[in-house]
This record gives C-alpha cells, structure tokens and sequence, in this order.
C-alpha cells in the first residue's frame, strides 16, 4: 500500500496554485491520474519519486517512511526503488540497449535480469545498437525495460506513450499491461487519453487545478452515467458531407476511420476536426467472430 | 437526435439489464438498458432524465391497429416534410415538442403523409437512450 499526501506551491499559466493531493495505491494496482496539462499530475509522480520535494508531505510505501517532511525524512530518489518512464525515452545515447539496461542495476542485482528483461522484451536482437539508431517505438519499449531491471516496487510512467503513433501506443499499452502484471508490480500512469486509460488502469483519479476531484472506476468516472448507451467511442470528425436530409461523418476513431449517419441539428454545431462521442446502445451492434 | 425530457416512474431490473418506465407529461415511454440501479446511481424512481432517440428509429404508422410489441406508441401531428431522393425527414409535434422522424420518402408516399396529418409515432424501447445531468 502507498499512501501520500502531497502539498505544494505550483506556478501554472494561471498563476500560483496549490497542489494539494491525497492518494492511496493499493499493492499491485494501477491507477491512472487523468487531467489537463499544468494541473500538477508530473509534479505529483515526481514528488513520489523524489525528484521534487513539496513543501509539506507525507509518503509511505508498506509502512516504511519514504518522505516525511514533519520528521525532516526524505528518502533519496535511488533508495525509493521506483521504475520511472518519461515521455522522452531519456535513454543514455552513449550507451548500448543492454548498456541502459546494465546501468539501472541496483548494485546487488544477478546481471541475469537484464538477458531476462531482453528475452521477456524482444529487445534481444537490438542489446547492441545505440539509442540514436532505434525508432520511437523501439526507443520506449527500451526505456520501459530500464525501468523495470532497478526491480522497482512503483513504476510511474509519465504520458509515456503520448509521442508515438496510434499503432505503436496500443502494442506498448499491451506491452506495460504484460509487464504490469507479469512482475506484479503497482503503476501510476499520466495520461489524458481515456482509451488508454480505460485499458490500463483499475482506477482512475481526474486531477484539476492541483487537487484530485474525483476518481473510481473508469467506467464510473468517464461514462458517470451520463448515459445508457453502453457502446461509446470518442473520435475526431474528418469530413461531413450531405446526404438527402441526412449527413454522413466520417470520423476518426483510435486508428480506426468510421462512417456513421447524423441529423442536421446534430451536424449543426459540427466542424472538421471536432472530437466527438458517437454513442449507440449496447443492443445495436451485431457480433461476427472473426478468423484468427 | 430526438429529445424528451421525463421522470423515472418504475425500473424493473434482473442482474444486468433494466426496463425503465420515464412519465413525459401524462405518457409513459420505456428503455431497455445494460444498466441497472446497483451501477448507475442516476436510476432512481423520480429522477429527471432525457431520453434520446435516433431520428432514423421513429416508425409512422396511420390508422394503425391490432397488437403490437413496441413500448412506445404516441401520437404526433406532421408539422412539415422534407423529402430527398431515398430518404425524407418529417417533423412531428408532440404536445409542443418538436420530434423528427426519419423514413423512406417511398413511406412518406404509401402513406400519403401532408402537413396536418394526424398520425402514430412508433419506438422500439431498445433504441432509447437515458442521458442525466451528471
């Protein structure tokens, strides 16, 4: 179990503002802070990390102190034994893959963790190269099995995911979620994109303005209920065109393009670009297995 | 999208799924939903929602008699009718809500629909929606 609570001055776009979160973590779980940018969510996973320190703030990891700024504890970032993944990559660009690997080792670590964490990965064929000769994909696919070989107790991964093309980012979410649960280990994940969200995390906690303002279930939180419908994508419109007294958008969902009919007063306040919810109820679509 | 807005009068629910009765004015409409009170909070006997329904899902019918399975049948004036080529738009008043049904302008035909008419609007209970101010 991690509890925190976390409070700190910020200076968003806005101004001064407060950071002032509470959170507990269960052991295994993921969750997921969901926000607009500046609401303090890298802040938050930083301050779990150690790389920033709030002004006041309080974190154990299964009882044991990491921060306790009452008592003057502050527990080193390389004593928090916590797995970090950034947006970008942040690889050594003078060291080999295996050379990354081979440098996040705690200093009593079986040099065998890092041929495991290369088989479980894939990245075998590639220990040798250098960061600057690898794509974006294969670059975060790297930085996510550094992060893993310091045996980390917490990974935080820091909209890991946000640079990469729609393709890439779902076969490293199912990448994260393997690895996730293969070690067992508790993640916090920033992200501000629900599908990932939905796919990653157990919970998810909406951060505004420094404070976390709600959070539960995916479900619970993104649908709140709003509506019955069961079967809802968000997507971004590419094209409306007319049709007799209908029209057809053509939206962009995930990678996905689909065309779906609107009415005029639900055209009305359309324009290309718009994102979108197309929402159907769960008893409309049909279902076809297909071939494997 | 058709929008009415109503009360919740009655839920009937098994495990998974629920058929939910909403009071607009002195009718009564269901939705057949994949929710049910345990995990949607907002499905309270009382509660205002707005129901939603797809243009494209309102049947006409005139003189329409015998049994029949639909849940939601009321009646509505043809207030003007846009036709197209395959497909026409006909917009309906319901006691001062202003509805839209979508059909084949072949149906606006066989039915010889005018302005004025009095006919039967027609939705199936599955094809509504429950939205609620969260």
């Amino acid at each position: 179990m991690i509890c925190a609570s976390i409070d700190k001055c910020l200076h968003g776009a806005d101004g001064e503002f407060r950071l002032g979160a509470e959170l507990e973590v269960a052991e295994g779980e993921f969750v997921a802070l969901y926000g607009p940018s500046g609401v303090g969510k890298t802040t938050l996973l930083r301050c779990l990390a150690g790389l920033e320190q709030p002004e006041r703030g309080l974190i154990t990891v299964n009882g044991e102190s990491w921060l306790d700024t009452a008592q003057g504890i502050n527990l080193a970032p390389q004593l928090r034994r916590v797995g970090y993944m950034f947006q970008d990559y942040a690889l050594f660009p003078n060291m080999t893959v295996r050379g990354n690997l081979e440098f996040a080792l705690r200093p009593d670590a079986n040099k065998k963790r890092v041929s495991e964490l290369l088989d479980l990965m894939e990245l075998g064929a590639l220990q040798q190269r250098k960061p600057e000769t690898l794509s974006g994909g294969q670059k975060q696919r790297v930085a996510l099995a550094r992060a893993l070989a310091s045996e980390p107790r917490m990974l935080l991964l820091d909209e890991p995911l946000s640079a990469l093309d729609a393709e890439i980012r779902v076969r490293l979410q199912d990448e994260i979620l393997r690895l996730q649960k293969h070690f067992g280990i508790t993640a916090i994940i920033v992200s501000h994109d629900v599908g990932e969200v939905y796919k990653l995390a157990q919970r998810v906690m909406v951060m505004e303005a420094g404070t976390i303002v709600r959070q539960g279930t995916p479900t619970a939180v993104f649908c709140g209920g709003q509506t019955s419908g069961k079967f809802a994508f968000t997507g971004h419109i590419l094209e409306i065109e007319a049709m007799d007294v209908l029209f057809s958008l053509t939206v962009l969902v995930g990678s996905q393009i689909v065309r779906v009919v609107a009415s005029r007063d639900e055209v009305q306040q359309l324009q290309q670009g718009d994102r979108v919810m197309l929402v159907s109820k769960a008893f409309n679509p049909m279902v076809l297995k297909l071939a494997d | 999208m058709n929008r009415l807005r109503g009360n919740i009068v009655a839920i009937d629910h098994n495990s998974h799924m629920s058929l939910v009765d909403v009071a607009v004015g002195v009718e009564v409409f269901s939705a057949t939903l994949l929710e049910t009170p345990e995990t949607a909070a907002y499905l309270r006997v009382g509660n205002a929602v707005t129901l939603l329904f797809k243009e494209t899902e309102v049947v006409l019918a005139k003189n329409l008699s015998g049994l029949i399975s639909l849940r939601n049948r009321f009646s509505v004036t043809v207030i003007s009718i846009e036709r197209g080529a395959i497909l026409s738009a006909v917009t309906l008043d319901y006691g001062g809500e202003s509805l839209v049904s979508v059909i084949t302008t072949r149906g606006v035909d066989r039915l010889q629909l005018a302005t004025g008419d009095k006919v039967e609007a027609l939705v199936k209970a599955n094809e509504v929606v429950l939205s609620h101010e969260p």
